[in-house]
């Protein structure tokens, strides 16, 4: 506890850990970002055949390649920082993403029958996506702070019940029910890692599972549709149930090794709905069969296991929970996203990290992966400061 | 122990982290497990969605076979029908194109909005029928115009084509959509709905053979039905054309001479028994069946008490009357019951138990022979020889000239007659007793006794030819030899006594069949009137056109040298020699005649 209070003390002259440049730049991740490699190469090849090949999408082929190279840079940029700085500006962060959310409340595009993006001119950010991110680091730093160590009361989740609400309410009202469900879920692993006591644990699950029927009535109609025609497709085939249908059919029949390179008949027919963006994986599915999507899926296993072996070997509080926050945030995508494409989620629009086509999609991720690097940059197992 | 507060929080970081490690590897592995039952366990199943997504299969039309008589004059064929289509996405403002093409071809503002309303249905990439049966004029007109008209397209398709419209309309048969009924008769055949199949006469009797096998064409179509590729075509295999034993020029005599009647006329060859012409009338022209009827055109056609849609030469069943004396006379012979000199006494009437069988002729004919008889048709006679013979043994003659049972012509809906017998009448009568007096009006063809015209042509040809019962034919494809259903069996001298009687029907004294002499050739006969309403016999002016008898005759000729048979029923016609007698001899007359003038112009046929 006593330690916990001279932290601030510690703020003011962050150099005492300052570990030169050079140095951070040795310890920096390399195989996470052979990890990250392979699973955007595999994107691409998914995505050269949903486009058309060259022929035909060329501009998103060079569109997509551009988002990565910058995406890498930045990952780079970011997990090269200096130690403390992201603890130290993470509250300044969250709150203006809260303002930008409810800027987007008052005044966001609207696109899709959602109003989700704010509109700045050049760019088109969309804050719900910031604030998956700024949640983590919020959360990662109060529990840092707290530092309670361990066994989490009630009581003591109700600032971090506060710093979730707000954000979860206004992206609901959007309403983007998929995103809402990421940063509720990460925000639960995050307050879970901290230490919440297995009978908070179970108290809290009970109540969210006694709210749920509150929450249907709360759903909008559209959202409720696409729920039930998660269990009944063929009720709807032309229409909500397409999705799932075509989706499924294209997955199926791919068969173990699947149809081959740009031969996916799901896929080049037309059949697939959003074959590059939110189903890019049907795509995969069908060309390369379960051994192609068995291999992607071996490779997120090992992002995903990298980066909770990062958490554990972190610096501080801040990093092992900021990479656990991070880790399940990209676990929470490929599997809602993957549950989706094969019809075991509802249709909610995740896109799959690195391999959906999108900047924006693209550059959350890669934000996220430079935070991870980060954390690992300045982990226990390069030592050679003894901190306490 | 652990006593640094944030190593103590690593260890119980570590173990969380191990929980949540070991949950989303579980997650990891339940979506590949997934995957496996998508793609390896149900792969087959979604292999066939995703093909029943791309492939589309487009049926080929197969030709049918056209329909020859024996001379190869095409009595049945196919025609192009041109058809206006519009593509709507190649055509811009698809109401201002239909109202432009009106000038070209009729099409009345309702049809255009009907056309109009379908485009809004169906993907402006598919041809949209705008109208079809287009006539030269209209095909022309719209082809000179194409250039400006984007989008139009005509297309063609196959329509069969009665090109003598009425002429052997029963024979020939006519299509019409499939039906549960088609497809329980025709099993091998793999109907589409909407296919075409025939529905009468020899359309239906051959329809295996006529319509050979569509060829089909897989093409690969994307999402939205507009074709990509074509992956596999298979060409049809056209149905296999027929050669009729049908004589046109003796089938179009026939059906002129019998205008205005209500009957039958079937002509056989004596010696090969191929059907040389069959005539029902009234008849109905097979081209409207494809062209499709009004309701009330129909209703017309089903309520024409003349019963157009029947084919009375193998549908109608009359009841043959004196023409089945010849039956009776032969059995008699054949079975020594009388000779040919014994001698009836025929007062114009025969009392037996207390009830009078009249003679047609009821001042009656005196003391006759059998010669006698058969010229004159007396019936006490025949009563006698009924006596004499018993239903029994005139059942069996009777069967072995092929009564009451089908002929084996091989053409749909025939019927078989009524040949009674003791065991039939217990069969099926309330009276369960067979009388005495049935055995003579069964001798003189009336009772129960019925036979439709072609049994009868069939009956006239055995005793032509010297008594052989041959299976009647249709088809000449491939020349095969007639089938014999019933070999000779009656002596060749009975069988020339019946035929010199006949002989002196149409060319004796007080021969009944008089009226039938033709110029030509000389033709033997006999007359036969079947009774429509029994016991008391209606007067022959009775106002009344239904009551009055049928009028029957069978002939053949020439008469020493037989050649052709042939039976004529005329419904309604009163007595046989007045009514039917004239009109068998003048196609006799124009058959020889044509025959007569093609060989002294040395040619094997004229038409």
């Amino acid at each position: 506890m006593f330690f916990n209070r001279n932290e601030p003390l510690l703020l003011i002259s962050p150099r005492l850990e300052l570990v030169r440049l050079t140095e951070r730049f040795s310890r920096f991740p390399w195989g996470l970002l052979v990890l990250i490699t392979t699973v955007f190469t595999i994107g691409m090849v998914a995505l050269y055949s949903a486009v058309g090949g060259m022929v035909n999408g060329a501009n998103f082929i060079i569109q997509q390649s551009i988002h990565f190279t910058v995406a890498v840079i930045l990952m780079v940029v970011i997990a090269l920082g200096e130690s403390k700085f992201y603890r130290r500006h993470v509250y300044f962060v969250y709150a203006i993403t809260l303002i930008l959310l409810l800027l987007v409340m008052l005044s966001g595009t609207v696109g899709m029958g959602a109003r989700r993006w704010l509109d700045l001119g050049i760019v088109r950010i969309q804050p719900s996506e910031m604030m998956k991110l700024a949640l983590i680091m919020a959360l990662s730093r109060y529990f840092h702070d707290q530092a309670v160590t361990p066994g989490l009361r009630l009581v003591d989740l109700s600032v971090p019940i506060l710093l979730i609400l707000p954000a979860l309410l206004m992206i609901i009202r959007q309403p983007d029910l998929g995103t809402a469900v990421v940063v509720a879920a990460t925000g639960c692993v995050v307050i879970f890692v901290a230490g919440i006591t297995w009978k908070v644990l179970l108290i809290s699950v009970t109540a969210v599972l006694a709210s749920m029927p509150l929450v249907w009535n709360w759903l909008h109609g559209y959202q409720r549709q696409r729920i039930l025609t998660l269990f009944f497709p063929e009720q709807d085939p032309l229409g909500t149930g397409y999705h799932i249908i075509q989706s499924k059919i294209a997955v199926g029949s791919g068969g173990l090794t699947g149809k081959g390179f740009m031969a996916g008949s799901q896929n080049h027919l037309h059949f697939l709905p959003e074959r590059h963006t939110d189903f890019i994986f049907s795509v995969l599915a069908e060309e390369w069969g379960f051994v192609g999507v068995l291999a992607l899926i071996t490779v997120y296993g090992l992002i995903i296991f990298y980066g909770l072996l990062i958490a554990t070997m972190a610096r501080d509080r801040f990093g092992m929970l900021l990479a656990s926050g991070i880790t399940s945030l990209f676990a929470f995508h490929v599997m809602i996203n993957i549950g989706m494409v094969v019809g075991l989620l509802p249709v909610v629009g995740i896109p799959l990290p690195l391999v959906s086509y999108g900047g924006s999609s693209m550059l959350t991720v890669m934000v996220s992966m430079g935070l991870l690097a980060h954390v690992s940059v300045h982990s226990k197992q390069h030592g050679s400061y003894n901190y306490n | 122990m652990i006593e640094n507060p944030q190593e103590q929080f690593r260890v119980d970081v570590r173990r969380r982290l191990l929980l949540l490690g070991g949950a989303s590897g579980l997650l990891l592995v339940g979506l590949g497990v997934r995957l496996f039952y998508l793609q390896v366990l149900k792969g087959g199943h979604y292999r066939d969605m995703a093909n029943d997504n791309r492939i589309s299969l487009h049926p080929i039309p197969a030709p049918r076979g056209r329909i020859f008589d024996r001379f190869g004059v095409p009595l049945v064929e196919n025609n192009p029908d041109y058809v206006l289509a519009v593509i709507p996405e190649l055509a811009g403002d698809l109401a201002q194109l239909l109202s432009r093409l009106q000038t070209y071809t009729s099409l009345s503002d309702k049809t255009i909005e009907v056309v109009l309303r379908q485009s809004r249905r169906q993907r402006a990439f598919l041809p949209l029928k705008v109208k079809s049966h287009l006539t030269w004029e209209e095909l022309s007109g719209i082809e000179v115009h194409l250039p400006s008209f984007p989008g139009v397209i005509i297309q063609t398709r196959s329509q069969r084509v009665y090109p003598y419209g009425v002429l052997g309309a029963h024979l020939l048969g006519y299509l019409g959509e499939v039906t549960d009924i088609d497809r329980e008769q025709f099993t091998q055949i793999r109907f589409r709905y909407g296919d075409l199949v025939g529905k009468n006469g020899v359309e239906r009797s051959y329809e295996e053979l006529l319509r050979g096998v569509e060829g089909v064409r897989e093409l690969e179509i994307n999402a939205f039905g507009r074709q990509v590729r074509e992956l596999h075509q298979s060409a049809a295999q056209p149905g296999q054309d027929l050669y009729l034993t049908i004589d046109l020029a003796l089938q179009r005599s026939c059906e002129e001479l019998f205008q205005g009647q209500t009957g039958a006329v079937v002509v056989l060859d004596v010696n090969s028994f191929e059907v040389l012409a069959m005539v029902s009338y009234p008849a109905y022209d097979p081209n409207e069946f494809i062209r499709g009827f009004t309701a009330k055109q129909w209703y017309v056609l089903l309520n024409n008490p003349g019963r157009p849609l029947s084919n009375k030469a193998i549908q109608g069943q009359y009841p043959p009357g004196s023409t089945f004396k010849m039956v009776v006379a032969l059995a008699a012979l054949q079975e020594g019951r009388i000779t040919p000199q014994d001698r009836f006494f025929c007062p114009g009437y025969l009392m037996r138990e207390s009830q009078r069988f009249n003679c047609w002729r009821r001042v009656g004919h005196g003391s006759v022979n059998l010669e006698e008889a058969i010229e004159q048709s007396c019936d006490v006679y025949f009563y006698r020889l009924g006596e004499k013979l018993g239903i029994d043994i005139i059942e069996k003659y009777a069967r072995l000239f092929g009564f009451g049972e089908s002929s084996g012509v091989g053409l749909h809906g025939e019927r078989h007659g009524l040949v009674p017998s003791r065991t039939w009448k217990r069969k099926t009568r309330k009276e369960a007793i067979w009388y005495p007096g049935e055995n003579l009006i069964t001798a003189i063809g009336q009772g129960y006794l019925t036979a439709t015209p072609l049994q009868l042509a069939c009956m006239t040809a055995a005793i032509a030819n010297g008594g052989t019962l041959y299976r009647p034919s249709m088809i000449r494809n491939n020349a095969v030899t007639p089938v014999i259903r019933q070999p000779v069996f009656v002596r060749r001298e009975h069988i020339n006594i019946i035929k010199q009687c006949m002989e002196l029907v149409v060319n004796g004294e007080h021969g009944t069949g008089r009226a039938a002499k033709p110029a030509e050739v000389r033709v033997a006969g006999k007359t036969g009137t079947s009774q429509v309403v029994r016991q008391q016999r209606h007067d022959d002016r009775s106002d009344e056109r239904r009551f009055r008898d049928h009028a029957l005759f069978v002939a053949y000729a020439p008469a020493d040298r037989p050649e052709i048979a042939l039976a004529i029923v005329v419904e309604h016609g009163g007595h046989g020699g007045q009514t039917a007698a004239p009109i068998a001899g003048k196609i006799i007359d124009r058959y020889f005649e044509r025959q007569r003038l093609q060989q002294g112009r040395g040619v094997d046929h004229v038409l």
